[in-house]
């Protein structure tokens, strides 16, 4: 019991209790669709993290897993009714099948041909999107895009009126998303994962199977995507081919991940969270000359990765353990 | 030494960061009694490949404004002026929705325009219908987005499909009155939502006029050859050929029929990439004697469009385009409809938008009368068709059709002479 009000404990409980309590405070419905984002960024970033973090294996096409899990949950609801509830597990379940895909015949290999494999899988997937319109009687909408039907509050079907729900769903995918990224990073596929990116041959020589352990990192992380991609459906209700399964949205993911710092827990939650926030602000304030915004954005990330190369990660490690010491001292002062 | 700097660095942004946080908080949200301004809000897309329209698309509206405050503002709102909050879309639906949502509850913006591509307008338009503020769209032309019931939402420009039903209905008019019967038709079109919208409106109004599709082709929009295309149709000789392409494409399409000397009675275009300056100085002579479709042109025979389009290019430096028109006609729409309105309150406005029949003013520069149906769509937004004619050496584009928007003195050549020319 006394473990357990050690600041190692409660920092991180202060912290979510901040978080779940941020809505109560603040009541304009833009700043929570923007704090909704910054938690789904933030998670999107966590979910890739697991296969190109973790594994170490680079994932350049992580839209098409966004993509399949919007799509699948949206036309299943908008066709014979099914709650978006049910097609997150559906849509995340036809993503990491997509991984699986993606990753069996090339995570056997070394080198660049799994993120060259998804780069291209990623291209062919939007360029099908386009080109498609129907699937039987089905209407994909092609590249003009696919509208999901608007209900108004129907928490049933995951939509709502005010913006709190969508904000604490984020939060809980961004819980559930770390939470297992902790447990990962101890648990035996995490060991086995660290090794694959540390060095392949030496694992291999442990007897690990190499292309078994990434092949699972690759379908969880596309799984977890997947599930996001349901959530990214209901919050904008429109999926444009480009704007969902595009190098952009799949370049964003990365970015954001190695910004914040890949393969440790809290990194890419960390550049999800700054690097939303930034673009945000930078947009809104410098608006008056066209393009400053995405100039000055740039730099900053330019600075932060010259300066913080293994990731923004590195800022808020010291200052933490520093912080929990200071506290864990003050305690044990107390006591005595 | 040098984790010092960097500290230091990063204290320097820390700073920045809170800074910025501090002045994004506190923007917004300021009320008084009395209407001294009115906020509109208007989402573009200011960065990203489409920056240059959406560029255009402000000066247009900055412009119309300025007239509108400079002739006393709103005058049922006590002389209030108008002030325009421009957002970015950067294109991508999900920050049009973020930017929607910020210009209601944070600008907390009187009505919005916007937003330039159909695919940021949709999910744009839904937000804007959810907090009950009016959104007046003067470019994007997707059917479906006065198609879904909304009550909010109001469109000053043409329906996707509307074009290739007066794309038709030019057709058969020029097949009756040079007495060259017109049977068939080739559709090439550039594979994206704007093509694949293109080809469901062609196929609706061919089958009602009971035209036969001979050929259906797509194409990545990107092509750098589109020879295999080009050799099907003049395999199959269609007696129209209609093509709905962007700007590289389009020249290529072009400068490949010149090439292999197809000779249909027509080639008609869909506006975009045949509309695009470049098009006449990648083609040449070319694309002489091609026809394409529009809402405006320099030469259509409307009052104040010679005057205004002379005092934008003063002002900017280039004329304007069909989508300025549009820009600049839907603020003195929103103009005359605050007028009406007399308040600032949502319903009211929304109210006016609806009541609106424009036939007179600078707005005739557009459409003789503009009206809005119970969906909110502009009833009959003009459409014209031009021929494209070198005159005097250079490439222009003729407007032809119908005959009373014609230039003055100017009648289509139909049917295609031939590349003999």
């Amino acid at each position: 019991m006394r473990n357990f009000i050690t600041p190692r404990y409660y920092l991180p409980a202060l912290m979510i209790f901040i978080l779940l309590l941020i809505p109560l405070f603040i009541s304009s419905p833009y700043i929570l669709h923007i704090m909704a984002m910054v938690l789904f960024w933030a998670y999107l970033a966590s979910a890739w993290n697991i296969v190109g973090g973790f594994a170490g294996q680079l994932s350049l096409g992580h839209g098409v897993y966004v993509a399949a899990g919007a799509y699948v949950s949206s036309l299943l609801f908008a066709n014979i009714g099914l709650s978006p509830w049910f097609g997150m597990i559906i849509g995340g379940l036809v993503a990491a099948l997509l991984g699986v895909i993606v990753g069996y015949p090339t995570l056997r290999l070394r080198g660049a041909y799994y993120a060259l494999a998804t780069v291209g899988f990623a291209e062919g997937f939007r360029v099908i999107l386009i080109n498609t319109t129907k699937i039987g009687s089905w209407h994909t909408g092609g590249a003009e895009g696919f509208l999901v039907p608007l209900l108004g509050d129907a928490p049933q079907h995951m939509q709502f009126m005010s913006k709190v729900p969508y904000y604490y769903l984020a939060l809980v995918l961004l819980l559930i998303i770390v939470g297992f990224s902790f447990w990962l990073d101890r648990s035996k596929l995490g060991y086995y994962l660290t090794a694959i990116r540390e060095d392949e041959d030496a694992a291999l020589a442990l007897g690990i199977n190499t292309a078994r352990a990434k092949l699972i990192a690759a379908a969880l992380s596309a799984f977890f995507t997947g599930v996001g991609g349901v959530y990214y459906a209901q919050l904008i209700r429109y999926l444009e081919p480009n704007a969902i399964a595009g190098a952009i949205m799949s370049n964003q993911i990365v970015f954001l991940a190695i910004v914040g710092g890949r393969g440790t827990v809290l990194g890419p939650v960390i550049g999800g969270i700054f690097l939303t926030i930034i673009g945000e602000m930078t947009r809104i304030l410098f608006d008056q000359v066209m393009g400053l915004h995405l100039f000055l954005y740039g730099i900053i990330v330019v600075l932060f990765v010259i300066f913080k190369p293994r990731g923004l990660i590195e800022l808020v490690e010291k200052p933490y353990e520093k912080l929990v010491k200071m506290l864990n001292g003050r305690r044990v002062e107390g006591a005595s | 030494m040098f984790i010092k700097r960097n500290y230091k660095i990063f204290l320097l942004c820390i700073t920045v960061l809170l800074v910025m946080l501090i002045a994004g908080c506190s923007g917004g949200g300021k009320s008084s009694g009395e209407v001294k301004e009115i906020k509109i809000g208007n989402i573009l897309p200011l960065s990203g490949s489409a920056a240059p329209v959406g560029k255009i698309g402000q000066q247009a509206r900055d412009m119309a404004v300025e007239e509108i405050n400079a002739a006393g503002g709103i005058k049922s709102l006590g002389g209030a002026k108008i002030k325009m909050i421009y957002a970015d879309s950067k294109g991508d639906p999900a920050t049009g929705v973020a930017e929607a949502e910020r210009l209601i509850t944070q600008e907390r913006v009187a009505l919005i325009t916007g937003a330039y591509q159909s695919g940021v307008t949709l999910p744009a338009t839904e937000v804007a219908e959810r907090y009950k503020v009016p959104f007046v769209c003067p470019v994007p032309s997707e059917d479906v987005i006065t198609e879904r019931g909304f009550k909010y939402v109001f469109r000053l420009a043409e329906k996707t499909t509307w074009r290739n039903r007066e794309q038709v209905r030019f057709i058969q008019d020029m097949a009756k009155k040079f007495g060259t019967p017109v049977k068939t038709v080739a559709l090439i079109y550039e594979n994206t939502a704007w093509g694949q919208g293109a080809v469901k409106g062609w196929e609706k109004y061919l089958k009602e006029a009971g035209l036969k599709i001979v050929l259906k082709e797509p194409y990545p929009a990107n092509s750098s050859d589109l020879t295999p295309v080009v050799l099907k149709v003049k395999q199959l000789k269609p007696d129209v050929i209609m093509m709905c392409s962007y700007v590289s494409d389009a020249a290529l399409l072009t400068n490949t029929f010149a090439e292999h000397k197809v000779k249909p009675l027509a080639f008609i275009g869909t506006s975009g990439g045949f509309a695009d300056p470049v098009y006449f100085k990648t083609t040449g002579d070319n694309s002489e004697y091609f026809f394409d479709i529009s809402t405006w042109e320099p030469d259509v025979n409307r009052p104040f469009s010679k005057e205004v389009n002379e005092k934008f290019k003063q002002k900017y430096g280039y004329p304007m385009n069909a989508e300025a028109v549009k820009a600049y006609t839907a603020m003195y729409v929103i103009k005359d409809a605050l007028e009406r309105a007399g308040s600032l309150d949502p319903e009211a406005i929304r109210k006016a938008l609806a009541e609106t029949k424009l036939t007179s003013g600078v707005t005739q520069m557009y459409a003789s009368e503009i009206i809005f149906d119970e969906s909110g769509q502009m009833v009959n937004a003009p459409l014209i068709i031009s021929q494209f004619r070198k005159i005097n050496g250079k490439m222009e584009r003729v407007t032809v059709w119908p005959e009373k928007e014609a230039r003055p003195g100017w009648k289509p050549v139909w049917p295609f002479p031939g590349w003999d020319k």
